[in-house]
């Protein structure tokens, strides 16, 4: 699904992904890699082969869209350093786009692994009309994309039908992408009349009716 | 000294309290004596605590007189009790033998109550008597140098055995007791239940299949007659009476009338909500009762339950309001009547709460029924029946329950650490595990060393490590203080404590509860109006309301109750009647709903199935009528909607209560269909029903708790909860990261297993089909809902289960704004 803002183009994607069309760039959002080694670490037997799909996701975003730049807003790995380390590093060596990582709240790994791995981290950044953060921000002057939020939203239909379902959600000036990674949770937001909302199935990604 | 001398010193303290031992007293303490192991058949407040203590005293008497013990010696007995409310009276019932007999031994009682202080001195010295839960002998199991502690013990007894039989509480016992049987000389087992329909098995499932254990044991039934009079509580007219809800308030006025009468009433409510709400109404509505009428249930501070009961005790109260709190033990003489308010679901549990008034051998129990709503009516009528006819129900015993023995063995390891090939012959030996295979042992055991993966690079899994020498142990100090934390098999939600801001605890809230509740919200609990200020640090700061403030009240999710077999025929029996003219007092109070069903619909006979169908506002509805109990409705309707669903693309709300089911849909049914293609045959069931437990989310809930308790979630301590909340996840995400990555997980079979057998009751569901293809099927079409369905169709529990895409389903549905 493509939509428009500020008369660029970008490409949601099922994995819950955002292309830049114009400036190739490959938005990506809440992956919290070394979740599951940090439960298992702590003796919770988390099933530690969900740990490499979250990388094959990667790989074939990389394969659809050939971006130049892939920049991850925030919670990037979800708490200290762990062996989960090792697959990014080996992730990072085999692909050849430059990184940024939007500094999130989750991110306690100190920056000079990130730098060692040519990684640059910022706490936030302007692209043109654009402001690239982890946390929403309120902004007069920009278009705001972040995540940390994890949103989803509840549907509801006749014949007492509700669905709970991962979502994009876009607000007059600011869009929040869905958490990447596998084994995170979700938060449920309501939206407002001036909100639109974009839920991720398997297959693609539907904007949804609003009442 | 003989046997004789060691009687007649029992029946001289009989006679010197002018009472004359029961035949099933003298009968335990002659098998005791002669070493044999048993279950006692007693009901509460028959004498059963001195059918046991004082064959263990006279045991002890007997070894010192023999030379065989010092005195002094340390731990000689454990009694255990499932509620800790009553380990002080049995401690004191024990200390009474002990100072007129002028014995020198200590009592001492250890349960989650119990201070650091206190459980610090215990370890260094053991009382000879300890009266403990399984969850602290569990804790025993898991302290350095355990096997030295219980190395002298002579006797273990389980109380209440009946009420820990089906749960996981009693695959607990049954590990620790397999340890205990190991680790002692010279050690009787003893069980004490209540009546229940499988008392023989419940004998073996506490001694272990064919072990020694069992094959020297023995079963000793009380046999002492109680006469149970169940009366209903009726309004006078019963034109008013509601269609459904569960609160029962409009009869408030005919409640107080009884207990006015009485000297003190117990009023049990099914959830502590009830319980709140009818506290508030009656002071509201007669305030002269402040102060005569006290509250009592799980959540309450421990300290204001003990002033309850021993007010109570002491005659100071006129009522009071509770609920499955009061269910067990203690012995409240001045409790004269009792009310039941909503259906108790079960006879057992219904006759257990009778017995709480004339709670002395002989003397007659009463129990008011206060149906909430006009169905509920049939239940009362067939209580009455049960209650005649001493009919009981069957504890189903878990099997294979992996959760637990994970637990247990990461308790083992914590301790001293264990040897597999020894823990497995003892494991072996138990009722839950017998049929457990080598295959399913090394997958436990790599569970728990290897957080069950084979070798994959880069993992870090730590928990239990295997010496040099092959010894099993937890090493890791943070690791062995969060299993320790966790020990135990009740599952509840996250529970946040209540304090004044001035200071001073009140109770025990849900989080989920807590969450949604702003500055300024106003909330009952407890008894009281309190103000919500904020969450400090885990703990839900109030103060005192405003009186006239507008409040809500505090709900607990808690498991709903499910119908017996038992007492789903006995209601069935007492429904079929309607058509006759046989009716109780309780059927002919509901003529003017029956009238109303019968002008919309039929009340079926037992060779009919009623269908009905009707549209509202909210779709389409179907219900079925199998009286069949919550169960197997929840069983009938997976299957069912999962049939149905095969043959187009629909998407089903599911409901069901005791008395039927609904599917409901945003298309209209085709019941054509559903006869033609035989959708309620038996064949290919047992596959149908897994498939639909796939579709809906039945297995999932089962599997949390499976997952707290084998120690996969870190959910702290009551009271304490995690504070590291980068290792928090929801329950929803852990089912789905197992199925999708490790869909072989035993942990995650079990999930299912369980479904199957202690929620979908499979066996009970075949006989149900096998009833209703025999029944002819007599669908009504109406135009409104009818009496026999309102509560099924106003119940917002629900499941649901769809063959559309999601895509589909997405393009129908649509999310609501925010109201601004």
């Amino acid at each position: 699904m493509n939509i428009t803002i500020k008369k660029q183009v970008f490409m949601l994607h099922p994995f819950g992904s955002l292309y830049w069309k114009d400036k190739n760039i490959l938005l990506i959002s809440d992956l919290h890699l070394g979740k599951i080694s940090h439960f298992r670490k702590n003796g919770l037997a988390i099933p530690n082969s969900a740990i490499p799909k979250n990388f094959e996701k990667l790989n074939e975003l990389l394969d659809v869209y050939q971006p130049q730049k892939i920049i991850f807003l925030g919670d990037l790995f979800h708490s200290t350093l762990n062996s989960e380390w090792h697959y990014f590093d080996n992730w990072i060596q085999s692909i050849s786009q430059k990184i940024i990582l939007i500094e999130g709240n989750h991110d306690i790994v100190a920056k000079h692994h990130y730098e060692n791995l040519h990684v640059e981290v910022l706490e936030s950044l302007q692209i043109d009309d654009f402001l690239l953060t982890h946390h929403p921000v309120a902004t007069e002057t920009s278009f705001n994309f972040c995540g940390h939020i994890h949103p989803r939203v509840v549907l509801t239909g006749l014949g007492k039908q509700y669905l709970k379902i991962p979502c994009y959600f876009r607000k007059p000036n600011q869009l929040i992408l869905p958490a990447f990674g596998e084994f995170t949770g979700n938060y449920t937001l309501k939206p407002t009349p001036n909100d639109k909302v974009y839920v991720l199935t398997p297959k693609e990604v539907i904007e949804v009716n609003l009442v | 000294m003989n046997r004789a001398a060691l009687y007649q010193i029992a029946e001289n303290w009989f006679e010197a309290q002018n009472w004359k031992p029961f035949a099933f007293q003298k009968q335990t303490w002659k098998a005791f004596l002669q070493g044999k192991n048993g279950l006692l058949n007693a009901p509460t407040g028959s004498g059963k605590t001195y059918a046991l203590w004082f064959p263990i005293i006279l045991n002890y008497i007997k070894q010192v007189d023999e030379g065989k013990i010092k005195k002094q010696s340390g731990l000689k007995a454990i009694w255990i009790t499932p509620l800790r409310a009553l380990s002080t009276e049995i401690k004191q019932a024990a200390e009474r033998v002990i100072t007129d007999l002028g014995v020198p031994m200590t009592v001492g009682i250890r349960t989650g109550d119990t201070s650091t202080t206190e459980r610090t001195q215990q370890k260094n010295k053991m009382p000879d008597l300890l009266i403990t839960t399984p969850e602290s002998l569990q804790l025993l199991l898991g302290s350095k140098n355990y096997a030295q502690t219980f190395a002298k013990c002579t006797a273990i007894v389980i109380d209440e055995w009946h009420e820990l039989l089906g749960s996981k509480r009693g695959v607990q016992m049954e590990l620790a007791l397999s340890r205990l049987k190991s680790i002692t000389q010279d050690m009787r087992i003893w069980g004490i239940s209540a009546t229940i329909g499988n008392l023989e098995l419940a004998q073996e499932v506490l001694l272990g299949k064919e072990t020694d254990a069992f094959k020297n044991s023995v079963l000793i039934k009380a046999n002492l007659p109680k006469k149970i009079t169940v009366k209903s509580i009726l309004p006078k007219k019963m034109e008013t009476y509601p269609w459904r809800g569960h609160m029962g308030l409009h009869l408030l006025d005919e409640v107080v009338q009884i207990i006015r009468k009485s000297k003190t009433t117990l009023l049990f409510t099914n959830t502590r909500s009830q319980c709140e709400i009818w506290f508030q109404t009656l002071l509201d509505h007669y305030p002269e009762f402040a102060g005569e009428i006290a509250m009592h249930h799980g959540s309450i501070a421990k300290e204001t339950r003990i002033w309850v009961e021993n007010a109570i005790k002491n005659e100071e109260l006129k009522l009071v309001v509770c609920t499955s709190s009061l269910d067990l033990g203690v012995d409240f003489a001045p409790v004269e009547t009792i009310i039941q308010v909503g259906g108790p679901k079960g006879v057992a549990r219904f006759l257990q709460r009778a017995g709480r008034s004339g709670h002395q051998p002989g003397k007659e129990s009463v129990i008011y029924f206060l149906a909430t709503h006009a169905m509920e009516l049939i239940e009362a009528s067939a209580l009455k029946k049960a209650a005649a006819e001493t009919i009981v129900e069957d504890r189903i015993p878990y099997l294979n329950c992996y959760d637990v023995l994970i637990q247990y063995l990461n308790t083992l390891a914590v301790a001293d650490g264990f040897y597999p090939n020894e823990i497995f012959k003892e494991i072996k030996q138990t009722f839950c595990y017998q049929n457990i295979s080598d295959a399913e042992w090394l997958w436990v055991l790599n569970f728990i060393t290897k957080g069950s993966q084979s070798l994959q690079a880069y993992d870090e899994f730590k928990k239990v490590e295997i010496e040099a020498n092959g010894l099993f142990k937890i090493n890791n100090k943070r690791i062995a203080i969060q299993h320790r934390m966790q020990i135990g098999t009740i599952v509840s939600d996250a529970v946040l404590n209540v304090k004044f801001l001035s200071g001073g605890y009140i109770g025990s809230i849900e989080e989920w509860f807590a969450s949604k509740l702003q500055r300024g919200d106003t909330f009952i609990f407890a008894g009281r109006k309190l103000e919500f200020h904020s969450i400090k640090n885990m703990i839900v700061l109030v103060k005192l309301a405003n009186g006239k403030k507008e409040s809500k009240s505090v709900s607990w999710m808690g498991g709903r109750m499910t119908f017996s077999a038992q007492m789903s025929e006995l209601l069935r029996q007492e429904l079929y009647k309607v058509n006759q003219e046989l009716l109780t007092p309780e059927l002919k109070a509901l003529q003017p709903v029956f009238e109303r069903q019968q002008k919309e619909s039929i009340i079926p006979n037992d060779n009919q199935l009623l269908i009905e169908s009707f549209k509202t506002r909210e779709g389409y509805h179907t219900i079925f009528y199998p009286f069949e109990g919550r169960f197997v409705h929840e069983a009938l309707a997976s299957l069912l909607s999962y049939r149905i669903s095969l043959l187009s693309p629909i998407s089903f709300s599911l409901a069901y209560n005791d008395y039927g089911f609904e599917l409901l849909s945003d298309q209209i049914l085709d019941l054509e269909a559903l006869f033609d293609n035989n959708l309620l045959s038996t064949s290919h069931l047992h596959d149908d029903l897994q498939s639909s437990l796939n579709a809906t989310e039945m297995a999932r809930r089962k599997f949390r708790d499976i997952a707290v308790i084998a120690g996969l979630v870190f959910t702290g301590r009551p009271g304490q909860p995690v504070k590291t909340k980068h290792l928090q996840s929801g329950s929803q995400l852990l089912f789905e990261v197992f199925r999708d990555y490790e869909p072989d997980n035993l942990l995650l079979r079990q999930a299912y297993i369980e479904t199957f057998e202690h929620q979908l009751e499979e066996g009970r569901l075949i006989q149900a089909l096998e009833r209703i293809n025999n029944q002819e099927i007599v669908v009504k079409r109406c135009e409104k809902p009818t009496p026999f369905s309102f509560p099924i169709i106003t119940d917002r529990l629900r499941e649901k289960l769809s063959s559309e895409t999601l895509a589909e389903r997405i393009a129908k549905m649509t999310a609501s704004y925010l109201k601004v």
